[in-house]
């Protein structure tokens, strides 16, 4: 167990090389890569602003910015999940080639997806000023919650990668269940507007992205004050999420050369 | 005071193998995704066939020795690398490596195309564990090895073969690995290129760098070894100085490629279907197909058939010589597949004294001369207990006596099996 953290420190520069890649050649070194990435996001905003203020009538004020925060969350989660479920059979030649801890691969997924989150963030900001909506020191406290959403998401996609080694219609699952999950986030609705209180309860309770999205609303669309303890109830899940990943991969990936 | 029994000096390896074996399972129907796995709950599945790769290896590598590993294809030398290497974990023994490793299974493993050289040498070595400082201090060394600086900005998959085997070999031999392993690569490349590899690994060499070398190249070896194994057929054939080793492979090279191989071994039914599953106290029909291309003749060869437990304790075996043609299979034993120049060699293990478990079934092909292992095949097959009553291992005769010792006499005598166990 200590032997296996000391050789994930040792192999740490892999991270950062395997996340440097990936924005390498999402992004192919160039600096219209990137705002190609953002296009996703935005466009996606500009539906639902229509869909919502000119279809179905005013909802949210500043729709825009309101969906903008709760989307480039989601896209992190659903592109970590996306890709970081079939990291492992993806790079089956490689495993089959080099000893590395294979945790990495996944692992990579999801630190380069938040890489392009925290690049996508300012757009939040630009939109925020032009809004007028008001900055507060609370702003600050986006460090612990992108914290908590890491850990959640690494969590899961060390269990869903171990999965998909054994089952390969994860991917189909991952699919659906990826599709059903953006509803159940209140990513372009208010959970203050959910019709029965009890199922926000339980919504908060067994989605982590619930709670964390409607956080960032929090502070960043209302400017307001965070309850710590909100947090960090959903903090303990992700770590909860974390261990029984690092767990549950360790136990899978003894047998991974033999499945791949 | 000497130390307690049992700790004889331990002679200083980089890489040792005690008893070592590794097995694959070869699943018929693999269960892949959810929907298997839930026909499975209702459908048992058949049970899965094994394939030894390797088979009790025991060896050690001195620390600073030049290792040749030479044997067929198939033999199981890129199993026996992958142990080494840690990307396959043993199925039993143990695989002691000592020392920073670092292995070249493959020329470029790892480099993505899309990167530059500059980038794929910084990931290659974050791959192998060393951090990005111990690498820019070894970029200028492997860039002016492998002779890329004009190029080293350009994305490797505009490299030329020649190019991208000079970097992949150019960051190997510059890692100051304790133990080099080197799989085959150094074929391609033109011959200068070759001599500069061998140059570079001849200092390795005399800096006292462990190498594990594969090749099919017998010179090579020869001249660069100090000392070579030959492995065939999962198992450790010889080991020892290079050239005597080699000299050994050649003259298995030289007997001709295995003109006979064997397809296949399994248990059939008697009307001659295959099957997975006998009552204790049934015959075992047991079916091995010999290919013969071009009606090669097998004489001057041997089968050997043995049978083996769970838990690898030998119940039984025995080698026959083979006539010099066998009966040609018939068409119920063959798969559209199969090559149409199979042959078979049945035979019948009369009521299987075995009360239930599961059996290994392993045929090996000899030459009858010097029993040199030309191919093996194994299959398993589980035996069912046919009376619930008796527990244990072997299914015995047995009866009961209710009677008066005077009366004894007239117990009937049960039916002896006669044990002729392999008939053609």
């Amino acid at each position: 167990m200590v032997a296996q953290a000391a050789e994930l420190i040792r192999y740490r520069s892999l991270v950062t090389n395997l996340v440097a890649k990936d924005l390498k050649v999402r992004y192919k070194a160039s600096v219209l890569g990137f705002f190609w990435s953002l296009l996703n996001p935005l466009l996606m905003m500009l539906v639902f602003t229509f869909v919502f203020t000119q279809l179905l009538g005013d909802a949210v004020p500043d729709f825009p910015v309101f969906v903008l925060i709760g989307l480039l969350s989601w896209n992190w989660t659903a592109a970590s999940v996306g890709a970081g479920h079939k990291a492992l059979v993806d790079n089956a030649p490689l495993i089959n080639k080099v000893y590395f801890p294979r945790m990495l691969l996944p692992i990579s997924v999801v630190a380069s997806n938040m890489a392009n989150y925290l690049l996508a963030l300012p757009v939040v900001l630009l939109f925020m000023g032009i809004y007028r909506l008001e900055f507060t020191p609370w702003l600050l406290y986006l460090p612990v919650v992108i914290l908590v959403q890491a850990t959640f998401l690494t969590g899961l996609v060390l269990i869903l990668s171990a999965l998909h080694i054994y089952f390969r219609d994860t991917t189909v699952l991952v699919d659906v269940g990826l599709t059903a999950w953006f509803f159940m986030t209140p990513i372009f609705y208010r959970v203050e507007d959910v019709v029965d209180p009890t199922l926000v309860e339980r919504m908060y309770w067994l989605n982590p992205m619930a709670s964390i999205v409607a956080e960032l609303h929090t502070i960043l669309y209302y400017g307001g004050v965070p309850d710590p303890l909100f947090m960090a109830r959903t903090f303990v899940t992700a770590l909860a999420f974390l261990v029984i990943g690092y767990a549950f991969f360790n136990r899978v990936s003894r047998h991974l050369g033999e499945h791949l | 005071m000497a130390r307690p029994n049992g700790s004889a000096p331990q002679t200083d390896y980089a890489i040792e193998f005690r008893d070592v074996s590794r097995r694959f399972v070869l699943h018929h129907e693999r269960r892949a995704s959810f929907q298997d796995w839930f026909i499975g709950l209702i459908r048992p599945r058949g049970i899965a066939e094994e394939f030894w790769a390797l088979r009790e290896i025991t060896f050690g590598i001195r620390r600073g020795e030049t290792f040749g590993l030479v044997g067929r294809n198939g033999a199981g030398k890129s199993t026996l690398l992958k142990l080494v290497t840690r990307i396959l974990e043993p199925s039993s023994g143990k695989v002691i490596v000592n020392g920073r490793t670092y292995a070249m299974l493959e020329l470029g493993a790892g480099f993505h195309p899309e990167l530059s050289g500059r980038d794929n040498i910084f990931l290659n070595g974050s791959l192998y564990g060393f951090s990005r400082k111990e690498m820019t201090r070894k970029f200028d060394q492997i860039v002016a090895f492998a002779e890329l600086e004009r190029f080293i900005d350009t994305p490797v998959k505009h490299y030329s073969s020649g190019m991208y085997a000079r970097l992949s070999f150019g960051i190997a031999v510059h890692m100051d690995p304790q133990i080099l392993v080197i799989d085959e690569v150094l074929a391609v490349g033109d011959a200068t290129f070759q001599a500069k590899c061998f140059r570079a690994l001849e200092d390795l060499k005399a800096s006292g760098t462990t190498i594990l070398f594969v090749s099919h190249d017998a010179d090579s070896v020869r001249s660069f070894c100090d000392r070579a194994a030959l492995i065939g057929g999962g198992h450790l054939l010889d080991i020892g100085p290079a050239n005597e080793v080699i000299d050994h492979y050649e003259r298995l090279m030289h007997a001709g490629e295995p003109s006979v191989t064997l397809l296949r071994l399994r248990a059939v039914t008697a009307p001659g279907l295959p099957t997975e599953m006998i009552h204790s106290g049934d015959d075992i029909h047991i079916e091995t197909l010999v290919r013969t291309p071009d009606g090669a003749t097998t004489a001057g060869l041997s089968l050997q058939l043995d049978i083996r437990d769970d838990s690898d304790t030998q119940l039984f075996s025995t080698t026959v010589d083979l006539p010099d043609h066998l009966p040609v299979a018939v068409q119920s034993s063959q798969r559209p597949d199969d090559a149409p120049d199979s042959r078979v060699a049945s035979a019948i293990i009369h009521a299987v004294p075995i009360a239930s478990g599961i059996l290994h079934l392993i045929a090996t092909l000899l030459t009858s001369a010097d029993r040199q292992v030309i191919d093996r095949q194994e299959t398993l097959l589980r035996i069912d207990p046919s009376d619930p009553t008796q527990h244990g291992l072997l299914s015995l005769d047995h009866t009961w006596n209710w009677q008066s010792p005077s009366e004894a006499e007239t117990v009937p005598t049960t039916n002896n099996h006669s044990p002729s166990l392999f008939r053609r």
